[in-house]
């Protein structure tokens, strides 16, 4: 018992979730950086199922339509892929091996070798209050590979990187596209227009999602 | 195409630029038959918005004709008419369900820029920084509208351009500030700001049931128009006028229930405080000059409401929240959920109830536009609002 009896809405209070954001009702902070390891952990509410999602970030295949730089992704095996990460003439490569999969609840998977270390896990659960799924991403770099290298080629803070393809995740889950300005007509930007592209992120090419025509 | 160009602080040209394309498959390319310069697009011409680049094609009050549409956009085809909203929502997000359209997840590309700034960002719109979306606006020839299957309102009556322009923000934005004023029948609603959003909230709040409207402004060809669809009329430029006093005399010394702040970031005072506003922005200890929302704090009658239609940008200054707190005030505030207003408000407009074309005070060209930002800025001409037919 409880000195609060009256709340029809609540939800049961959480034991643990997902990404450890809580243990026992209690919210834990993300993972601390050490030992040349940096972590992100981010969330997004989506407007679909667990399920629908999960799908979505299954088919592998399709990541070069929302992760940003990631030319091709070639499933080469049940549990395995290759990936490609590209920018101008430079390439990294990498395996990825899937070490959990549960449908509809929640994907875990690491590199096997090539350029980069990392290791991820996402998670797919109904939001509370019937609001959508939410869906929570946490990653693990190893600084010098990927963090480096993706800061020199997606122009980006890998964190953010990470921030970034979790939303066009969402965005391509909830309306079949991700929004666009990059090659929105102007005027000559001059030395200065240019410089303040690259400040705002803009010199990272937005992935494709769908095509127009 | 034709388009006006944002070159820098205070600078503006027409210059030729590429004509847009389709991007995504709800996009929609539409030819542009009349826009318009919005007394908001004057706080990117001051500087006062960051995240705007040389180059960046102004303007988010347009209609046209649609040319071509994307290959999931079934609800128009070439050649339909309609009018834009400002803003861009995706329909299918968390916010667009609760019809918070301003508030879209999904559509604006620079989200990470807002985030940094307000916490949370807002929906993209045409022509309006970086920061709110890096999208090309309409002042212009041709632009894209993304999710062209959610926002333009399309047009199945032979109303002119003038009629329905302003349903692409100025309307809906007065209106929306008027219905979040929370006006009772028989309320007095004091509106700072004549310009069109404080006209068009003016208009609203009759329409929503206000016995009277005072109207406070500094231009007497703006106040005269206030005056025109009903309102009492404020200038208080003039000697001797104190807008508190003015408010206590006219509501029997109990304020005004709800007021309208239509001024936003760039308010001007006759007082000691515009010069201190002025200063603190100018060194940059202050992003905006709220000296109507101070007014407006200190002005509203106790357990009222104000309403915020103006747009501010960043840090305010010695903003009384004491006043606000003493009073038990409700402040209402934000960019407009324009897809909830667009489809009623045209219906007024069909019916007669209004015609909002009656603000309009010059129809130019686009080679003019950079010549008239700065007649509208500095309130020149009698100017009240500024129309562009983009292929004359």
């Amino acid at each position: 018992m409880s000195a609060l009896n009256e709340k029809p809405n609540a939800e049961q209070l959480p034991v643990s979730s997902g990404a450890a954001i809580l243990q026992d009702g209690h919210y834990l902070p993300p993972p601390e950086d050490h030992d040349g390891k940096l972590w992100a952990r981010t969330t997004v509410l989506v407007q679909a199922t667990p399920q629908e999602l999960y799908n979505l970030w299954r088919a592998v295949e399709n990541a070069p339509l929302w992760q940003e730089k990631i030319e091709e992704v070639v499933v080469t095996g049940v549990k395995t892929s290759r990936w490609t990460m590209k920018d101008g003439d430079k390439t990294l490569t990498w395996t990825s091996e899937i070490l959990a999969d549960e449908p509809g609840k929640r994907i875990a998977w690491r590199t096997l070798d090539g350029d980069v270390h990392q290791a991820g896990e996402v998670i797919f659960e109904p939001a509370v209050g019937d609001r959508g799924t939410l869906v929570t991403l946490l990653m693990e770099f190893s600084v010098g590979k990927l963090a480096s290298a993706w800061e020199s080629l997606v122009g980006r803070n890998p964190k953010q990187g990470v921030v970034e393809n979790l939303r066009h995740f969402k965005a391509l889950a909830e309306t079949g596209e991700i929004p666009n300005s990059q090659s929105a007509p102007h005027g000559d930007r001059g030395i200065v227009g240019k410089m303040k592209r690259s400040l705002y992120g803009e010199t990272v090419p937005t992935p494709p999602g769908a095509t127009a025509i | 195409m034709k388009a006006v160009c944002w070159m820098g602080k205070s600078k503006m040209e027409t210059l030729t630029v590429p004509d847009p394309e389709l991007v995504n498959p709800h996009d929609a390319i539409i030819k542009i038959t009349r826009t318009a310069i919005c007394g908001s697009d004057l706080h990117l011409f001051d500087g006062f918005i960051p995240t705007m680049e040389a180059g960046d094609i102004m303007g988010h009050e347009f209609m046209g004709i649609v040319e071509e549409v994307g290959k999931d956009v079934h609800n128009l085809k070439r050649g339909d008419r309609v009018v834009v909203p400002f803003t861009i929502a995706c329909g299918n997000c968390l916010f667009c369900k609760k019809k918070l359209w301003s508030a879209c997840d999904n559509t604006n590309p620079n989200a990470h820029l807002m985030e940094a700034a307000y916490g949370y960002s807002g929906s993209g719109l045409f022509g309006y920084s970086h920061m709110m979306g890096g999208y090309a606006g309409g002042q212009a020839q041709y632009a894209r509208v993304p999710f062209a299957n959610v926002g333009p309102l399309k047009l199945e009556t032979d109303l002119p351009d003038e009629k329905v322009l302003f349903l692409s923000d100025i309307f809906p934005t007065g209106y929306m500030a008027a219905e979040n004023a929370q006006i009772l029948p028989g309320d007095t609603v004091a509106v700072w700001g004549c310009g069109p959003v404080g006209q068009f909230a003016i208009a609203s709040a009759f329409m929503l049931g206000a016995a009277r409207v005072i109207a406070i402004d500094r231009l007497p060809e703006r106040l005269a128009m206030a005056r025109s669809i009903g309102a009492i009329t404020v200038n208080y430029a003039e000697d001797d006028v104190k807008v508190l006093t003015a408010l206590k005399d006219l509501t029997g010394g109990i304020g005004p229930d709800s007021c309208i702040d239509a001024v936003g970031l760039e308010g001007h005072s006759s007082q000691l405080q515009g010069a201190y506003d002025t200063i603190k922005t100018a060194v940059m200890l202050e992003t905006d000059r709220p000296v109507v929302l101070r007014q407006a704090i200190q002005a509203v009658r106790k357990g009222g409401t104000l309403s915020i239609p103006g747009v501010y940008g960043g840090m305010l200054d010695k903003v009384p929240f004491g006043a606000a707190f003493g009073k038990g005030i409700t402040m209402k505030m934000g960019q407009t959920n324009m897809h909830t207003y667009m489809k009623p408000l045209l219906e007024r407009i069909e019916n007669n109830q209004i015609d909002p074309s009656y603000i309009i005070s010059h129809r130019i060209t686009l080679e003019q536009a950079p010549e008239m930002y700065k007649v509208w800025r500095d309130k020149k001409e009698d100017v009240t609002k500024i129309v562009i037919d983009p292929w004359q």
